[in-house]
């Protein structure tokens, strides 16, 4: 490297070249450019002459010039000169790169990329081979392998982030082992770091660990670009708690959370701060219970990385409730049935399941719900103990069986499913032969779940089992009657709630089945479950979708391996375990990131490094910028010899243009050439012209374009309209606006119209354009043709020309519209249909126009008019004048309409 | 941008469309000149009726007029006017030289110079004069089927054909047309000249040049090639030498002006970036108007 000021050259030696640049100069000077050879007849005369004038030619100066500044190019391009050029790595052999690509990283990705970037090609400069590793925990120990600097670029721009922890003790490791093994000297290296350690020391330790191999680059992510963790969230009643975390307590700063569904389409967006010198905020987010269950993904908004990304699976989802069938039969009958209210309360928002208490166990269960059964076996009762202690909360119904039970044992703690003990018997209020009235609800107090709920007031129990008073059968009520006695009282068990409801799940003993009070206290109890108990043995999970380094959800990577479902809970996200969704397509369960996270914690720089910046480099490389102005030099060096010798015929001015757009075209040679629109509409707008709409016919094109033509000639020679050639168009892609009259031959296959043609065409009418649709004399298949089109285009109503319509009078006085053929019937827009200067926006017949009108090159008509005769064409051409004029002019000519009374009035 | 025969006759017939016919104004009238159709207000071999005369016992059958003789108890004779006409012999230099042009857009000498003999042509023949291409052996003649042969005879060419025209025993008083573009040696167009005026024949000579001939449009270093094998001239600076160029192609044509006034004939100059309107109806006015003497 060789500097000069800011400029410094990568290959200092080829600047030698430019001793031999004066040489050049006289053997240019010499050389003069060999003469052009013409032919030419009077000779004999310049013979003469030429004896006269026999001096030695010389190259001009502006060519010798031109060249000059090639050569001076071409080596300045050699020496390799960069602008700004960025200082050498220190130490020798190879450019150990250090890559944190673990989960923090994937935010300013690309800066850290473009970091790595330029040190491989500082590194190649200095024809170093360079190491490339990546601190993201991989299964197997890395491998230390120095790559030419092109490979290593590849390898470079191949990196992602990983949506896992950098384990970075490997990479030291390695490192270290190689320097080892290889005795190296002190060699460069360089940690782009993600500025999150592990733990405490991690990073210092790692940091000590690569200085010993060698000078040590270090760079770290500014304090914006640091990334932000979101915690999967908590359930909390029907909101769910989101919890996000900062590696470094600073200013109050707002977050959004949004909430995706399993169609990845929005289902809520939460604000949340994180509080000033806090490092965590939480916010709830309160989702109605349809849009809850189909919550797939929470992320922070505009945020990139496997960190602001939770999932959610079905534990924060619609709870599955059990029903269990217990009893005989009667629960499927309507309004009477045990499960009957129960199913319609549950079946909105929460997945009321039906079966025997065993099948119903073998799945995951939230919420179990016996609807006064019949004494359980011992080992189901056990069963559903068990059930319970590991979190499940089951919800046991009152009614006749329990309260027999109750009197037939009579013994405390028989039944383990019940949370209080009972009084035998039952207690009837408000019967037939009692003085008391049924007894309304007490308000809930605020220890019970049901706090908030409102009371309604027509709500009455007429019968009900009761608790035997015990010290803690206050503590254990969730609800009361008015009266004081215990409506639903629970127990805890384990992990899981055992409730009961003092009545029956149907409306025989109570109204409360059927007040939506019984939703909101199911709701809260359902709320109040735990979610799946998931410590069921199950067949192991395979990956289903999960996520890449940058949140993004997608096919899982060949190496993710299934989970063995008891193991689930404990698994820790890694290469093997990605975040993401495992599982069966509908039972999926969610491997959330930031389970495996520790909080994030930042560290300070270590001691022992050298910093440098994230970014792109500020260096230019001038050497393709110069080789491209050699090439340039030597097309017009090129160029000007052939001038020289007159090999080149092209006009002076036609040559400055070239060149001119060779210089212009050479920076945007990668840009697309955008369509000559402009000409285009400056042909069409110069002149009046006609357009015909395109209808992939071969010949029906050839023809409209060569009726146009002959109507062209006819209306040049008779009237002052000065047509310009007829233009071919695509409604669905040509600008309209142009064309005062589109010709449109109907049938020959004629293509559907998309919807941006149709709206395009019905804009042109609207705005005062004409369509002529000719059926070219067809009835059947062309006239279908209109029709489907009609159904397209906003037409408007249509009636046949009259004897006094405008059409007839605009130039020619005509009586009818012949074309190739006779006796079709022309038909225009209904009079005052629209405003449009009274000019129809469309007229439709069968003429075959085009072909009456068409002529060759010559003139002559290209086809026969039948019945036939030349004054069936004249007509044919007078019709084709008329409804030019018809356009041009408009209603001009309406007012022949008054002729007769005008000359009456006259002549009085 | 050969054209065919066919084709080059329209051009010509539309070329020669607003002109009148043209009459070559035949100096004297002579027995060994063919009859044609000027007038000379005398009786003799003709189209037009001149008189009725009585028949005499000298006069052939078959003049009797019967139609008027029916009229009455005479014989009457049908006397037509005297009408003569001029032979015109036509000559296009057809050398290779005559093939240069300097731009597409103009066209050939050699197509410059058919275009204008056959437009010449067809003015003559539509005012009845006879004509012939000089060295083609066809018999002068006043048909319009002589157009169709010419055009067909321009089309095929003849190669190898020299530079100026031979001389060849023509009728005295015969009118000549030369077209070509006259850059031989001058002494050589003297000579040929001097021919002709040894024949008692008269004519017009036309200068076909192409607008680089007079302009030389050329810059920096170049090598003049003949067609011709004239000869070679490298040129250092072409653009230096134009004004030195046009003054020695001035001096030659004025020279060739020279000679040709001097033996009576016209001298019209043309180039093929000019309309050939200007050239044919220069021409049209050189042969019309009474010849000089």
């Amino acid at each position: 490297m060789f500097a000069l000021g800011p400029l410094s050259f990568a290959a200092p030696w080829a600047l030698l070249g430019a001793l031999a640049l004066p040489a050049l100069w006289f053997l240019l000077r010499l050389i003069p450019p060999s003469p052009r050879e013409v032919v030419f007849p009077p000779v004999r005369i310049l013979m003469a002459l030429a004896r006269r004038d026999e001096t030695s030619a010389t190259t001009p100066p502006w060519l010798i010039a031109l060249r000059f500044a090639l050569a001076a190019a071409v080596i300045l391009g050699l020496a390799h000169p960069i602008l700004n050029a960025e200082p050498g790595l220190k130490g020798t052999g190879p450019l150990a790169l250090v890559i944190d690509d673990g989960w923090g990283a994937a935010k300013g990705w690309n800066e850290r990329i473009a970091a790595a970037q330029r040190l491989v090609d500082r590194a190649g400069r200095e024809g170093r081979a360079v190491i490339v590793l990546g601190t993201a925990a991989k299964p197997e120990p890395p491998a230390v392998t120095p790559l030419a600097a092109a490979a290593a670029r590849k390898l470079v721009e191949s990196l992602r982030p990983k949506p896992w922890l950098a384990e970075r003790r490997a990479v030291g490791d390695a490192l270290a082992q190689w320097g080892e093994a290889n005795r190296s000297p002190p060699f460069p290296l360089a940690w782009l770091s993600d500025g999150l350690e592990a733990a405490e020391g991690e990073a210092r330790a790692f940091a000590e660990q690569l200085g010993r191999s060698g000078p040590v680059l270090f760079a770290e992510p500014p304090g914006e670009r640091l990334p932000l963790l979101l915690r999967p969230p908590r359930s909390e009643g029907d909101a769910l708690v989101l919890s996000a975390e900062r590696p470094s307590a600073g200013a109050r700063r707002e977050i959004s959370v949004i909430a995706h569904g399993d169609d990845g389409r929005p289902l809520a967006r939460e604000r949340l701060a994180l509080p000033q010198g806090r490092t965590n905020g939480e916010a709830r987010m309160a989702l109605p219970s349809e849009l809850r269950n189909r919550l797939a993904r929470l992320e922070i908004e505009n945020e990139t990385g496997a960190g602001a990304v939770a999932l959610a699976d079905e534990r924060w989802r619609r709870r599955p409730v059990g029903l269990a069938s217990v009893g005989t039969g009667r629960e499927d009958q309507p309004l009477l049935g045990d499960l009957y209210y129960l199913e319609r309360a549950l079946e909105p928002w929460a997945e009321a399941r039906r079966g025997a208490l065993a099948d119903l166990l073998a799945r995951p269960l939230a919420v179990l719900v016996l609807a006064d059964p019949a004494p359980l076996p011992a080992a189901e009762a056990g069963a559903v103990v068990r059930w319970i202690e590991a979190g499940g909360v089951a919800v046991r119904f009152a009614g006749p069986r329990l309260a027999v039970a109750t009197q037939a044992v009579g013994a405390e703690s028989a039944d383990p499913l019940l949370p209080v003990r009972l009084r035998a018997g039952d207690r009837v209020v408000g019967g037939a032969l009692t003085w008391e009235r049924p007894v309304e609800l007490a308000p809930f107090d605020d220890k019970s779940p049901f706090f908030g709920l409102a009371v309604s007031a027509d709500v009455r129990v007429r019968r009900q089992v009761l608790a035997e008073p015990a010290l803690d059968l206050a503590e254990r009520t969730w609800a009361r009657l008015a009266d004081g006695t215990p409506l639903v009282t629970a127990a805890r068990k384990g992990k899981g709630w055992l409730v009961l409801v003092h009545v029956t799940a149907n409306a025989q003993w109570s109204d409360l089945p059927l007040s939506g009070l019984f939703v909101g206290m199911l709701q809260r109890v359902v709320a109040l479950s735990q979610g799946v108990a998931s410590h069921l043995p199950g067949p192991p999970l395979a990956p289903e979708a999960t996520l890449d380094g940058f949140g993004r959800l997608g096919a899982p990577p060949a190496d993710a391996q299934a989970i063995p479902s008891e193991a689930f809970a404990r698994t820790r996200v890694g290469p093997r375990h990605p975040p993401g969704f495992y599982g069966e397509r509908g039972g999926v369960r969610a491997l959330n990131l930031a389970d495996s996270v520790p909080a994030l914690k930042t560290f300070p720089r270590p001691a022992n490094v050298e910093a440098m910046a994230y970014g792109a480099s500020v260096e230019t490389d001038l050497r393709p910028w110069l080789l491209g102005l050699a090439f340039l030099l030597l097309l017009a060096d090129l160029a000007a010899s052939l001038a020289l010798r007159g090999h080149l015929a092209l006009p002076r001015r036609a040559a400055f243009a070239l060149l001119a757009t060779a210089l212009a075209a050479f920076p945007a040679a990668a840009q697309p050439q955008r369509p000559d629109a402009e000409a285009s509409a400056i042909a069409a707008s110069a002149d009046p012209t006609i357009a015909y709409v395109l209808t992939g016919n071969r010949e029906i094109d050839e023809t409209s374009r060569a009726g146009l033509e002959g109507l062209g000639v006819i209306l040049r020679r008779r009237t002052a309209a000065e047509m310009g050639p007829p233009v071919k168009i695509d409604p669905a892609r040509d600008e309209l606006s142009f064309y005062p009259l589109i010709y449109w031959p109907l049938g020959g296959g004629q293509r559907p119209l998309d919807a941006g043609a149709a709206e395009r065409l019905n804009e042109y009418m609207r705005r005062g354009g004409t369509i002529l649709f000719d059926s070219r004399g067809g009835e059947g298949e062309s006239l279908l043709g209109m029709r489907a089109l009609a159904r397209q285009l906003d037409l408007p109503a249509l009636e046949p020309v009259g004897p006094d319509h405008v059409l007839t009078r605009t130039f020619y006085l005509l009586r009818e519209f012949p074309g190739r053929h006779v006796g079709g019937r022309l038909w225009v827009e209904r009079a005052g249909e629209r405003v449009n200067d009274g000019v129809s926006s469309v007229i439709a017949g069968s003429g075959d126009w085009a072909a009456a009108w068409a002529v060759d090159d010559r003139h002559r008509p290209l086809y026969p008019v039948v019945p036939g005769g030349e004054r069936q064409r004249e007509y044919a051409y007078r019709f084709g004048v008329n409804v030019v004029m018809y356009v041009l002019t408009g209603n001009y000519k309406s007012d022949q309409v008054h002729v007769p009374a005008i000359m009456q009035r006259l002549r009085r | 941008m050969k054209a065919t025969g066919a084709e080059l006759h329209h051009r010509a017939e539309t070329l020669a469309a607003p002109l009148p016919p043209l009459m070559v104004a035949a100096k004297r009238v002579a027995s060994t000149v063919a009859q044609g159709v000027h007038g000379r207000r005398r009786v003799g071999q003709g189209e037009t009726f001149w008189q009725f005369r009585r028949y005499q016992q000298d006069d052939s059958i078959t003049r009797i007029d019967w139609r008027r003789s029916a009229k009455s108890s005479h014989l009457y004779v049908r006397e037509t006017e005297w009408e003569a006409a001029q032979s015109v012999w036509l000559w296009r230099d057809a050398s290779a030289s005559m093939d240069y042009a300097s731009m597409p857009a103009f066209g050939s000498k050699r197509l410059r110079a058919e275009l204008l003999l056959l437009a010449l042509g067809v003015l003559l023949v539509r005012g009845g004069e006879r004509i012939a291409v000089l060295g083609s052996n066809l018999r002068p003649s006043s048909g319009r089927i002589v157009l169709t042969r010419i055009a067909h005879m321009l089309e095929e060419g003849e190669p190898a054909t020299p530079s100026l025209p031979v001389p060849e025993a023509l009728p005295r008083h015969a009118r000549v047309v030369l077209i070509g573009d006259f850059l031989s040696p001058l002494a050589e167009i003297k000579a040929t000249l001097a021919a002709f005026d040894a024949l008692g024949v008269r004519g017009h000579m036309v200068q076909v040049l192409d607008p680089a001939e007079e302009t030389l449009p050329f810059a920096g270093r170049v090598r003049f090639v003949g067609p011709e094998a004239e000869g070679v001239a490298l040129i250092g600076r072409a653009e230096t030498a134009a004004g030195d160029y046009a003054r020695a192609m001035a001096a030659h044509q004025a020279e060739i002006g020279r000679y040709t006034r001097s033996a009576g004939w016209s001298f019209v100059r043309h180039r093929t970036d000019r309309p050939p309107e200007t050239a044919v109806l220069a021409l049209y006015l050189g042969l019309a108007e009474p010849a000089l003497e």
